[in-house]
């Protein structure tokens, strides 16, 4: 085992994984930025190394700062988090060339899971199903102008394209293969739309990405994200440990996730399940990694995304339902143990849900919100977990992902599980940023929430509708919040017999007027 | 005395040891039942009164609340708002904090150069503070008297938080 760790990561991660490590009897480094000097991973682990500046580049991304810091604090082994350095093949593989242990998969696993296209033919190859679709070549869906040879050839190449398109079936998605933030990305419901979109999505492309490369895909109009977990040891046994459901995001990216998914029957769950396992399989995965499919509930047909080679932000659900500790295991595996279970030997217990609590406002197209946590107040209970790296007085600011913190509820069934994080999120108090703690709050009320309706474009169609927003406005709330706000003055500052409050907006102002009150 | 949250104006004043609220013709009677100023939460019973001054409705709630000189973020039934107290009829006349002993922006304490009840004069550092690489030097605006410090050396403050508090 492992004498000492240095975690290349910051916030609740960072703190997640130095308590996996605590438990094990193992040291622990942190790494800081200088914008991190007061953040609370520095503050618990047995030593702390600054990095350097607050840009990542100059210190949590900085791989030649990392592994000088690792060798002069004699740490064995490195645990990347998630995010940052997490996925990246050549820091995996020089971790390991300079002497030291990655706590993850292999280079080579994250190197084949790494690049879309290779990925999707290595899956293919493996039997896990892939969302049709081809490559759009140069030429392809151009109109046919041009010299005669040129006309002919294009058209040529167009009535094949018809039919590739027609196997897949309508409607289409067409993306640029260089893509990504919507830019050249057109939904195609039938034939007739289909050349002008091309042509629009080509340019976009071009002009976007300096790329013209386009991909047709199948599209999924309500499609549902769903991941399954797998695990796996160095000595070729791995297993899947049950799925997490994922659909509720914004911007592309996850803001709450649960298991069970509403979803899934036993049968699909098995199913799944194994094909996640031989996914991994196919890039003789080992430590703990994510195969993502995207779900149709209509035809319950499901399609290999992508494989995210690292730990979840969302992994805390899998932890409670299948009762394991996934970090403390990444390290015994990493170590070279043995994974002493085998895929009978795990069940899914109760319900979990997680929320993200984000410094963002969803009032305002989920923009960061930074500042100095005036209030932090985290919620207690049985089956609450609060995984979170910030606390009263911490600063959030601009430079990193403004997770705060990770709500998590276990219960027994889905309808308890979303009652215990209704109460937990309203005991949840964070002043001095704004958060969509609020907006959480609205989701876990809707109706499309409590029937499991909820697809990955859910979000920006139900604002659109308006009907999340919540209800702070309410009258005889808003009388009682004025009041709250006008006795804090008195009660935290002031005294009653000579009041704070006065038309002054600042009570704690140094140069308020007191005269008035000694005449 | 009367207390202006961004558009709304609000009447409150001691009534024997409660407080009465009145906004918009409705009269609200405040028990303060418990308070905790670390967690700055007050649990309160709003007691609506009616013209004749019998109970119409009581609820008690928990409310959270934080200040941020003119900021107030207010929680209550887990619902978090931020306020913003003005001053009334002098509408867009700011305060801004003429002392000059407010962190202009975030930043670090570098150091502290006076203590509570030190006589200091017109002009005199009493703290230095460092923020984006640049060094920002808090001076008295007149002479008086250390009344409080809020702000440590290597303490981190963020903009418009107080720093020292000088008797009248």
């Amino acid at each position: 085992m492992f004498n000492k760790i240095l975690i290349a990561n910051r916030g609740e991660i960072a703190i997640r994984i130095m308590r996996a490590c605590k438990e094990l009897g193992i040291k622990t480094v942190a790494v800081y930025s200088e914008a991190d000097a007061n953040a609370q991973h520095v503050q618990l682990a047995d030593e702390a190394v600054l990095l350097g500046d607050a840009a990542p580049k100059e210190s949590y991304l900085n791989m030649d700062k990392l592994i000088d810091t690792a060798i002069k604090t004699q740490a064995d082994a490195i645990h990347p988090g998630y995010g940052f350095l997490s996925e990246n093949a050549s820091f995996a593989a020089t971790v390991e060339s300079a002497g030291l242990t990655f706590i993850g998969p292999s280079a080579d696993s994250i190197r084949a899971m790494g690049d879309k296209a290779e990925s999707k033919i290595l899956m293919k190859q493996s039997g896990v199903p892939t969302i049709p679709g081809f490559d759009l070549g140069i030429g392809f869906g151009q109109a046919p102008y041009g010299d005669d040879k040129t006309k002919a050839k294009r058209s040529e190449l167009n009535a094949g394209l018809l039919t590739s398109v027609r196997e897949i079936g309508y409607p289409v998605l067409i993306k640029a293969s260089a893509g990504g933030g919507g830019k050249g990305m057109r939904v195609v419901n039938e034939e007739s739309e289909l050349s002008e979109a091309i042509e629009s999505a080509r340019s976009e492309a071009l002009n976007s990405f300096g790329d013209e490369r386009l991909l047709i895909e199948k599209y999924l109009a309500d499609a549902h994200h769903i991941e399954f977990q797998v695990f796996g040891d160095k000595h070729g046994n791995i297993v899947h440990l049950f799925e997490r459901e994922c659909s509720v995001q914004r911007r592309h990216q996850k803001i709450i996730e649960e298991t069970p998914s509403p979803l899934l029957i036993p049968e699909l769950r098995e199913q799944m399940g194994q094909a996640a396992v031989a996914a991994a399989k196919a890039v003789n995965y080992y430590n703990a990694g994510t195969i993502e499919f995207i779900f149709d509930p209509k035809t319950s047909q499901y399609y290999f995304l992508e494989m995210n080679t690292r730990l979840q932000v969302e992994h805390p659900i899998t932890e409670l339902t299948a009762g394991i500790d996934l970090v403390q295991w990444q390290i015994r595996i990493a170590a070279g143990e043995k994974f002493p279970f085998t895929q009978s030997d795990f069940h899914q217990h109760g319900h979990a849900i997680e929320c993200r609590v984000y410094a963002e406002d969803p009032a305002n197209g989920f923009l960061p919100s930074t500042g100095s946590l005036l209030q932090f107040i985290e919620p207690h209970g049985p089956g609450i977990r609060v995984d979170s790296g910030f606390s009263t007085s911490s600063e959030v600011n601009h430079f990193y992902d403004p997770l705060l913190a990770k709500l998590i509820v276990h219960a027994e069934n889905r309808e308890t599980a979303i009652q215990r994080m209704q109460t937990a999120l309203s005991e949840f108090v964070v002043h001095g940023v704004v958060t969509n703690i609020d907006f959480m709050q609205a989701v876990m009320a809707h109706e499309d929430f409590a029937n499991g309706k909820v697809s990955t474009r859910w979000v920006e169609h139900t604002l659109e509708s308006g009907s999340l927003l919540p209800d702070v406005q309410q009258q005889a709330v808003e009388l009682q919040r004025l009041i709250a706000a006008a006795l804090a003055d008195v009660v935290f500052v002031g005294s009653k017999s000579q009041p704070a409050v006065s038309n002054e907006t600042d009570p704690f102002n140094p140069w308020k007027q007191t005269k008035s009150y000694r005449n | 005395m009367k207390i202006n949250f961004d558009t709304q104006t609000l009447e409150i004043n001691p009534s024997g040891d409660n407080y009465l609220a009145v906004m918009d013709g409705k009269r609200i009677l405040v028990e303060i039942i418990r308070v905790d100023a670390a967690q700055g939460r007050m649990d309160l019973r709003f007691i609506e009164l009616s013209e004749s001054d019998s109970i119409r409705e009581s609820v008690s709630k928990s409310v959270y609340v934080s200040s941020d000189m003119a900021k107030r973020w207010v929680t209550i039934n887990g619902h978090t708002l931020m306020l913003t107290k003005t001053s009334g009829a002098k509408q867009g006349v700011r305060h801004d904090h003429a002392g000059g002993l407010i962190a202009p922006m975030p930043g670090q304490v570098r150091s502290v150069s006076v203590s509570v009840g030190d006589f200091v004069k017109k002009g005199q550092t009493l703290l230095t503070m460092e923020a984006m690489k640049m060094e920002i030097r808090i001076q008295a605006l007149k002479d008086g008297k250390v009344k409080s410090v809020f702000a440590a050396q290597g303490q981190t403050v963020e903009r418009e938080q107080i720093l020292i508090e000088m008797e009248e």
